[in-house]
């Protein structure tokens, strides 16, 4: 196995916990609220997978409990910019606080115990397709999940009901009220199940990948996450590539390292954030980006 | 708003009446609703952070008003701690400002984080540069000047985005926190590594004779006292000068703004750096004046806690100044509780996402009194 392989099988495990929650994100901000505090839905996710696989011993109900921690705080963002109409930056980085404390005075009961993470699930057949089969086909269950839930929303975006109810609440919520839906409803509805994605991202981290949980341990991928979204201007194909991106980069830094090539790694943690700023750019300069209006109008007026 | 009982409104009525009307409208429950509408509700929404807070506490088998007070102990009741809230308040007032001056001419600025980073890393490539070879005094104007223009063209970058390319400012400058991030941490693992130190990496330590002098031998250093000579400033600018008028009117109408012939790209781009600049000068004066040396997470999330400090202080530069000293007050507050407490002094986030979260929640009641 070579150091290129290792990067990409690397990039889309640990991708996968930066694109659950960017179709998370991606569901909320197309019904027209950010969520800044991904971060803090993904630390919820990862330590409520953890202590339910510890008291469980079961990885698989972990991700159900992920889902649940994450959803609870994305319930709390929704009904505060929603309900209360708060401001969705404020609210985002209030709830990324709350969880950061409240994962670490909960979690400090877990940092010691072990569980036995998801399997890796090898596909018969695909998995033995040369160089695809190894990247893309023997993995945990959640990257699977993430494939079939990246061509849900494909599909069904533009072709269900429901997907057009999402992106019209995004776009014009009064118009949705007056066509005899309930757009509070939908936008908390898209938001608490967007965290719970992100949960399960977190989920992705501490029951998969990773295998643990300590302090913190999301370190950044929530707000990555936020900016794939804009990197991919509201596509979910596009939100998976950029995850991946994200991912295999971030993997490359320390597969190199293992090699003892020397780089200096951060320069090329900074990559994809570039990347990132150069596509918004090109979007933004492309004659107005296509960002749902309901959310532009959310980002720039902060009273 | 400061009329509270019209003259005319005891017209009608009999002398004996009016007057307790009078007396009722003067010392009672309605009067202070009336000038302060937003006053009952908001002490009722702290009233229930600090006991959801308490409650917390309480799962986590800690008794809560042993808790607070733990807190009080470790941040506002003696000298020493007074002394530490200031100096963990000069970054996050700064560069809280430097939300709140963009934010009169509408711009969201999410990159306080990024922009102290660089204000740090300029004033340390200075430092490192000049060394001990010059007069203390020199060194410190050439790492103030270099932290103001490296947290001002940070914030730059993002304001020249917006108005040239269109590229929403929330979203670039959050991106450009995390780049910053990289950068210094590039700095910190290879040219700039300290060669002497085991552990942890870090950057070489700022000269002794660079070190900005302390205040009659307290902890308090020469940078508080520019901290607040610049808040003073900022007042100022924003407050009682043309550039600030022109900035709300801008902020507030473009349209009007346009027709008026004010250079509105110019204004909102001299907002951002001005902001910029201020965050900058924050993570000098916490570079020279605290840390004297780069680490990872040298601005511990103080960029976002400043966010929600201008936030809470409703862009308003005195209250927000007031609020960083009250974020700073909690987050050193951390220590007491995990001290006598062995609680995780993380716990102290929590109060401080409960703190914003009452204003945030009483948000639909304050717009609907504005209307």
């Amino acid at each position: 196995m070579n150091g290129v392989e290792q990067s990409f099988i690397g990039g889309i495990e640990g991708g996968t916990a930066i694109l659950l929650p960017a179709l998370g994100e991606l569901i909320g901000e197309l019904s027209g609220v950010i969520n800044l505090g991904t971060e803090g839905c993904m630390l919820a996710g990862a330590l409520g997978a953890y202590a339910t696989a510890v008291v469980t011993g079961s990885a698989l109900l972990g991700i159900l409990g992920g889902l649940v921690a994450g959803a609870f705080f994305g319930l709390i963002h929704g009904y505060m910019t929603v309900n209360r109409r708060a401001d969705q930056l404020a609210s985002g980085l209030v709830v990324w606080f709350l969880a950061l404390g409240l994962t670490s005075v909960f979690g400090t009961g877990y940092v010691n115990d072990s569980i036995s993470p998801l399997s890796i699930i090898s596909i018969p057949v695909l998995s033995k397709i040369p160089w695809i089969g190894p990247i893309f086909f023997r993995h945990d269950i959640l990257v699977y999940i993430s494939y079939i839930l990246v061509v849900v929303l494909v599909v069904g975006l533009k072709r269900t009901r429901a997907g057009l109810l999402l992106r019209a609440t995004g776009e014009r919520p009064e118009v949705v009220g007056v066509a005899g839906s309930r757009p509070a409803l939908i936008q908390i509805v898209a938001v608490t199940l967007g965290a719970g994605l992100a949960g399960v991202g977190g989920a992705q981290l501490s029951v998969g990948y990773v295998g643990n949980w300590f302090d913190d341990m999301t370190s950044g991928y929530g707000f990555i996450a936020v900016a794939v979204v804009l990197f991919a201007a509201w596509k979910p194909l596009w939100v998976m590539l950029g995850s991946y991106l994200f991912g295999i980069v971030l993997a490359a830094s320390s597969v190199l390292q293992a090699h003892g090539i020397a780089v200096n790694q951060y320069l090329l943690d900074a990559l994809p954030y570039v990347a990132t700023l150069l596509a918004l750019i090109a979007v933004s300069k492309k004659g107005g980006s296509n960002a749902p209006e309901a959310l532009t109008r959310a980002l720039t007026d902060t009273t | 708003m400061s009329i509270v009982s019209p003259p005319s409104v005891g017209g009608d009525l009999s002398p004996v009446e009016s007057s307790i009307q009078d007396a009722k409208s003067k010392f009672g429950l309605r009067k202070i609703m009336k000038t302060y509408p937003m006053g009952v509700p908001l002490l009722g929404a702290y009233i229930g952070s600090f006991g959801l807070f308490g409650a917390i506490a309480l799962l986590r088998g800690a008794n809560p008003f042993g808790v607070f007070g733990a807190m009080l102990q470790s941040s506002v009741l003696n000298v020493g701690s007074i002394e530490q809230v200031i100096l963990r308040a000069v970054p996050i007032a700064l560069a809280a400002l430097a939300v709140s001056v963009p934010a009169r001419a509408g711009l969201v600025n999410v990159g306080g984080e990024g922009q102290l980073i660089m204000g740090a890393v300029a004033a340390a490539g200075v430092g490192i540069v000049m060394g001990s070879s010059y007069p203390g005094p020199l060194v410190w104007i050439a790492m103030a000047i270099a932290g103001a223009l490296g947290g001002g063209l940070w914030a730059g970058i993002s304001a020249f985005l917006r108005t040239k390319m269109g590229a929403n400012e929330a979203v670039t400058t959050l991106l450009m926190n995390f780049v910053a991030n990289d950068v210094m941490l590039y700095l910190i693992y290879q040219p700039w590594r300290d060669k002497f130190s085991s552990g942890q990496p870090q950057s070489q330590p700022l000269p002794h004779s660079s070190q900005l002098p302390s205040l009659f031998g307290s902890q308090l250093n020469v940078g508080v006292v520019v901290a607040l000579l610049l808040a003073v400033l900022t007042w100022y600018l924003v407050r009682k000068s043309h550039w600030g008028f022109a900035l709300r009117v801008v902020g507030g109408n473009q349209e009007a703004a346009r027709r008026a012939g004010l250079p509105i790209a110019r204004l909102m781009i001299s907002s951002m750096v001005v902001g910029g600049a201020l965050a900058g000068l924050g993570g000098m004066l916490n570079f020279a004046g605290l840390e004297y040396q780069l680490v990872p997470g040298i601005t511990a999330t103080f960029g976002y806690v400043a966010f929600l400090a201008s936030w809470l202080g409703r862009h308003d530069p005195i209250k927000v100044v007031l609020a960083s000293l009250v974020f700073s007050a909690i987050a050193l507050s951390g220590n007491g509780i995990q001290l006598s407490y062995g609680l995780d002094g993380s716990i102290v986030d929590v109060l401080l996402a409960l703190i914003v979260m009452a204003p945030l929640f009483l948000s639909k009641t304050r717009k609907a009194l504005t209307k």
